[in-house]
This record gives structure tokens, sequence and C-alpha cells, in this order.
């Protein structure tokens, strides 16, 4: 008999950052239809959709009814760190599991959330350990303002204190502004050896263009010479940014499109398949639909869908995923992952310029983290790095 | 830019007094996350407090003379886990010097931030009473100041600033405060600083 589990899918699909909340989304999808139509698993999804459209107000509300009115246990959602916060104290009333699919800021470990986006020391260190031996230690930060862009800046300014680096400048931004023109020229003042882009959406989109028409008039303004960095800038995002804005500039995540492990190719085929073959695959998408796989195969195996029965087949085993092997830490709630650092592309991709070997597990409040470590490391020759290899 | 380091308790040991229950080994299990040994006594705080970095007891279900120091006085932070909020158990936790609390039931959030609060509280609480103390003492030893001043006032026959700005040289060369230094002055070094002064006049002078 197949047992029908109520779900809820929370994710903005317009809005700010409507393109990451729309991969996360339909990643999830495309895991619900498989489930959904595999005769073989027990299991079938009764999703309850709700889109936020980034209105805060509307995640408490929205997250209240799957939770009472559709006796959902598993909520999928949240992009942004201070709509999960609205959540989390809903699904903690009703003890419910939110699976959270993002890169966050850290410094947060729920039992009621298992998190499969990278924390701190799963993508800004080791995106600071590549980039500092590379281009330099004087940074300029810029954010959207609020707690990701608030706390990603402070980590980062930690990071280059710790290693004799500088902040020449930290600026923020409403969600939605794009008025950037005056950071243009204070970078054009300032000449940092990279920018550390914490802004999301529509400013950081605006922010890359600028920055591209800057490099026409002044060679200062150009990827070699001055990256732009960021923690979530994702493949559905690259159209947004022009036919060339991106180019050069780098990012890092759990995954990136052009990954070639066998895993990665197989769920490429799947996304081809449903979304069509000019769809690029990016790390929301990713994790959205491993949540909900992972999800399933854990309430095959436990038999119920209590959250707590389900996390106990949760942290026993790994799962197959397009991440490769996935396994999850009992002691953090947290996905461990490969922290990969990549360079966009003019096929509005990702070029892999470094992929870490071995799994990572989180450390949201870097209680493991030392700033002599650090410092020994970014100062070593850039091709030796301990946590990274260079993909040659 | 200001940057705060990273608050970390990595090695840390905290002793928590209070009965073993489901918030206790919710809130052990958090304080694990973040490094830190955790040591549970009850209903006696019996593990040395020497070793330990931080305090966090039942703000319901203590009472007077449960910790060994004197009220409001306590080595480390304390943090009180509270779920009455009757004014005479919160009259309580205040007196015991307390620099943080937390609510039960206890969530995963809020520890964290707890620990951090509490830590800088202490420190900042310790920091302001070292201040307090210090001035309290140059205050009681003002009259010092004020009958040194006069006196070589006199006898160098000098205007106050003058005869000031002669005790406060001769108390930095000594690393002294003013105070410390003229509540110990006798006649002997007040004629010394006045023979002193006189030779350095007459030098100017010649």
């Amino acid at each position: 008999m197949v047992h029908e589990i109520p779900i809820g899918l929370l994710y903005s699909t317009t809005g700010t950052y409507q393109s990451m909340g729309s991969e996360a989304l339909d990643g999830a999808l495309l895991g619900l239809d498989e489930i959904n139509n595999d005769p073989v698993i027990p299991v079938s999804f009764v999703p309850t959709i709700e889109n936020p459209g980034a209105v805060i107000e509307n995640y408490r509300r929205m997250s209240e009814k799957m939770l009472r009115q559709h006796n959902c246990k598993h909520v999928i959602g949240t992009i942004t760190s201070i709509s999960r916060k609205e959540v989390i104290p809903i699904i903690e009333k009703h003890d419910a599991l939110l699976w959270y699919c993002c890169p966050y800021e850290g410094f947060e470990c729920c039992e009621n959330v298992i998190y499969l986006g990278a924390s701190p020391n799963q993508q800004i260190i080791p995106l600071f350990q590549y980039l500092i031996p590379r281009y330099g230690r004087r940074g300029y930060f810029l954010g959207s303002n609020y707690i990701w862009g608030w706390e990603q800046n402070r980590i980062g300014r930690e990071l280059l204190h710790a290693c004799g680096g500088e902040t020449l400048g930290e600026k923020y931004l409403a969600f939605d502004d794009v008025d950037v023109e005056h950071l243009i020229a204070e970078i054009s003042e300032k000449r940092p050896d990279f920018i550390f882009n914490n802004l999301v959406g529509t400013s950081s989109y605006a922010f890359y263009q600028a920055y591209a028409r800057a490099g026409e008039a002044d060679s200062f303004f150009t990827p070699k010479n001055c990256p732009i960095v960021s923690c979530n800038l994702i493949e559905s995002e690259l159209p947004m940014l022009g036919a060339s804005a991106g180019i050069g500039h780098i990012s890092t995540a759990s995954y990136f499109d052009t990954l070639t492990t066998a895993s990665s190719i197989e769920f490429k085929k799947k996304v081809a398949a449903k979304y069509g073959t000019r769809r690029h695959v990016s790390s929301d998408m990713v994790t959205g639909y491993s949540s909900i796989k992972i999800l399933a195969a854990a309430i095959v195996e436990s038999g119920s869908a209590d959250v707590e029965q389900v996390k106990q087949v949760l942290f026993d085993r790994s799962f197959d995923s397009p991440l490769g092997s996935l396994q999850f830490d009992a002691h953090t709630n947290h996905a461990n992952l490969h922290p990969i650092i990549a360079e966009v592309t003019e096929q509005q991709n990702f070029r892999i310029l470094s992929f870490s070997p071995d799994q990572i597990s989180a450390d949201p409040y870097l209680v493991e983290f030392d700033p002599v470590k650090f410092a020994d490391n970014v100062n070593q020759p850039p091709r030796a790095p301990s946590l990274l290899k260079v993909v040659e | 830019m200001n940057t705060i380091r990273i608050p970390n308790f990595r090695g840390w040991r905290i002793l928590i007094l209070h009965q073993m229950d489901d918030n206790i080994n919710r809130l052990s299990r958090q304080l694990e996350r973040l490094g830190i040994e955790v040591i549970v006594n009850w209903p006696v705080l019996e593990s040395p407090v020497a070793d330990a970095q931080m305090i966090i007891f039942d703000g319901d279900k203590t009472y007077d003379g449960i910790f060994p120091w004197p009220a409001g006085e306590p080595p480390l932070p304390l943090v009180a886990l509270m779920s009455s909020e009757a004014p005479g158990r919160l009259e309580w936790v205040l007196q015991q010097g307390i620099s943080a609390h937390l609510l039960k039931p206890i969530q995963s959030s809020g520890i964290f931030s707890t620990l951090f609060l509490a830590q800088s509280n202490f420190d900042l609480r310790k920091q302001m009473q070292q201040s307090i103390d210090s001035l309290s003492d140059r205050i009681t030893k003002r009259p010092f100041v004020l009958r040194a001043t006069l006196e070589l006032m006199k006898r160098c026959k000098l205007e106050e600033e003058a005869a000031f700005s002669i005790l406060r040289s001769a108390a930095m060369n000594r690393q002294q405060t003013i105070e410390d230094f003229c509540a110990c002055l006798d006649d002997g070094a007040v004629a010394r600083l006045v023979c002193a002064f006189e030779k350095q006049r007459n030098t100017r002078a010649g």
C-alpha cells in the first residue's frame, strides 16, 4: 500500500531572489515526480506549494498553514536566513522538520532543521583560502542589508585580519536597490585586490553589470585584476548578469553544472528530460532535489514520517545524490560537503577551478577555526593549499 | 572597521547546577556542539569551580548558601535557567550577580548568544568594579595630595599649579598614582622635594 505523506514546499518564486527559489523548487518537484511515479517506492508525497513572494510576513502564515491545516511534518524551503528564522519557531512548535537547502552564514544548529546548504567553513573559508594567495588580502566587501551580508562580511573581515590583510570598504544595499554607481566610484578610488560580494538578487546583478561597464574605461575593473567573488552566485542567475558581465568572476558552491562526476551526469540527464537541455543545473536545484529524495528514502526505511525516526535513519547511513554519496552529521544536523570554487565562462556557466577531494563536515559555530592555521595556510604558495586541490 | 573575534568556546568547561532532565539534555547537547565540556551537579555544587569557565544554574530551585562565595560576588559568570518569572525568584537570581539568563524550556536557539553575552557582561562588570575600586581609593587619598601641595606652596613660595606639577612628576618617576605618592610623604620626603626644587631653581638662575 502506498503511504501518502503531506509535505510543504515553501519557496519564493517571485520577488528579488526568485531565481534561487525557482531552482530549489524545480529540484524538489523533479524529485517529487520521481518518487510519486515510481511504483516500487511505497511512499507518495502530497505537496502543499506556497510562494511567499520574498515578502517576509508571508513565511510565518504559510508555514503555519502547512503544518496546521495540511498536517505536514516536513517542509522543504526558505532561501534567506531571515525567512528561515521566521519559520523555525513554527516548525519547533509543531515538532516538524525544515529541510534547508542554501548556503548560509552559520551560527545556528536547530534540532528541527536539516541543513543541506554550506556553513561558513564549507564556503567562505575555502573561498578565501583559494583567493588570498592568488589575488591578495585587501578586500572590498558588499552585502544586502541583512544577516547574510552582515555576518558573511564579518567572518570575511576576521579571515583577512587573521592573515594581516585589510577591508578597504564595506557597503550595504537594501533589497532591490540597484543604485550601485557610488560603489564603483569608491572601488575605483580604493583599488582593492578583490570584491567580496554578498549582495543578493537584483542588487547583485546590477553591480556585476556596472562593474563590467567600468571595465570598458578602466582595466582595473577586470576579473583577472580584481575579481568579484561570491558564495551564492548560481547558474540560473548568470543570464540576469547579461551576456558578458559575469565572465571570469568567481563563486563557490557544493555543486556546479560542469561537475563531471557520474552522479552529476546522471542527474543532468533527468533535468534535461524534464526541463530541457538548455537548462544549467545549480547547487540550489541539486539540494532541493536531494532533500526530497533523501526524505523519501528515510521514510521508507523507518516506515514512518515521524521526525525523530526520520532523523535516526538520516544519521545512520549515507545517501546517493547528485553531490555524490551524502552523509549528515548527527552532531550538527548538517550535510558533509565538497566545497568547489569556479569561475563564470562565456557560455554562461561555471568552469571549476578547484574541488575539495574530501568531504568537509559543517562547523556552523566555527568551533574548529584556528586563525593561526588559516594564516599559515594562505601564506603558503598558491599551489599547496591543504583543503583544496587545484584541478589540472 | 572593527572586528570582534569569533567567540570560541572550544575547550571550555561549564558546570550545570540543575536536576538532570530533558531540558538539561538539550542544553548539554547544544553546549557540546560548541566544543564545551559539560558537568552536571545537583543538588550540591560538588565539582571544582576553579576548573570551570561558567556556571549555569536552576533559577527556580536554588537557594541561599548554595554557592561557596558571598552572594553577588561570583568568581565566574553565572547564568540562571528560569521558568518562573515570579518577582521573588528574579530578585534572588539578581542578588547572585547573574550575567545572563536562559528561559526554560531550552531551545536550540539562544544558547550561543547567552554564553557570549554572559561572558561579555561578566568581563565588563569586573572591569568596571576594578575601575570603581581604584577611583574610590584615589578619592580617599585625595586629602594627602592637597596637604602636600599646600606644603610645597608654602615652603617653595609657589603657585598651586607649579607645586602640583612637582608632585605629579615625582609620582610619575616612581610609577605611582599621585595619591599613593602623597599618602606616603613624610617630613623628610617633603624636605628632599623642596631641596631638589631649590637646587634646580638655582641652577636655572645661575
